[in-house]
């Protein structure tokens, strides 16, 4: 079984980015190419903004998700238009907005909701965390 | 390919949830996926033809459902007997189901996603 999460909770408002961690820990740790992807939409889009700073006693949620990425080879896609609009910002957004800074983290990537409709059809199953 | 559900139970206008929700849906369709909707709770108040959104609002969501029928998104389901939903003054593409009905659709899609 191969699943493809959709996350629409904020990190700050809700759990789902947090539930969404766990999840892909177990899952992982049961079969290692469990997860094709994580695509965040609405509100979870904040997950990659590379300059939110947590206070060093919490979680860096964010440091969480690039570790778990990274460590894996899981695609971390943020939904482009939802993202912009929030000012979590690529090299190329910033150049085409004529901006002098870009906010996107490592290991984070920007895609239009096609790149969903994509996992979509080639997973065996989607799973929504909000 | 998959039988998709949109959800849709917040405010239009409380936060961006009910419009990234129909984004969603628009989106789905236009790669010629089959969606339906269904509202309940606050995003009810999308069907009320009476609406007049100010900037600070956000975009007249209501405005869209129009154009539902040009992306083949036809059906719009919600819950029978909402009284304060006059039919003279709301949109009139919505199919009204029974509580068992309601209940059974959410198991007829392959994935539903919630705004």
């Amino acid at each position: 079984m191969q699943y493809t999460l959709l996350i629409t909770g904020s990190p700050y408002h809700s759990k789902a980015c947090h539930t969404a961690l766990r999840f892909i820990r177990a899952a992982l740790n049961k079969s290692p190419d469990s997860i094709k992807g994580v695509f965040f939409y609405e509100d979870a889009v904040l997950i990659g903004n590379q300059v939110a700073q947590p206070p060093r006693d919490e979680i860096n949620l964010t440091r969480a998700w690039q570790e778990i990425a990274e460590q894996n080879n899981i695609p971390l896609y943020l939904c482009i238009a939802a993202a912009v609009r929030r000012g979590i910002i690529n090299e190329g957004e910033s150049r085409r907005y004529e901006l002098e800074q870009h906010t996107l983290a490592e290991h984070f990537q920007l895609e239009g909701l096609g790149t969903l409709v994509d996992l979509m059809n080639t997973t065996n199953k989607i799973i929504q965390f909000r | 390919m998959k039988h998709t559900l949109i959800h849709l139970n917040t405010s239009p206008y409380s936060s961006l949830a009910c419009k990234e929700g129909l984004d969603l849906a628009l989106v789905l369709a236009t790669f010629e996926q089959p969606v339906d909707l269904c509202l309940s709770g606050a995003a009810l108040a999308l069907l009320s033809d009476a609406q007049q959104p100010t900037a600070e609002h956000g975009k007249n969501l209501h405005k869209l459902l129009a154009g539902l029928e040009f992306y083949d998104i036809e059906n719009v389901y919600i819950e029978k007997n909402h009284s304060w939903l006059n039919s003279t003054t709301s949109w009139q593409g919505v199919t009204p189901l029974d509580s068992t009905e309601w209940q059974t659709m959410f198991s007829q899609y392959q994935q539903v996603f919630r705004f």
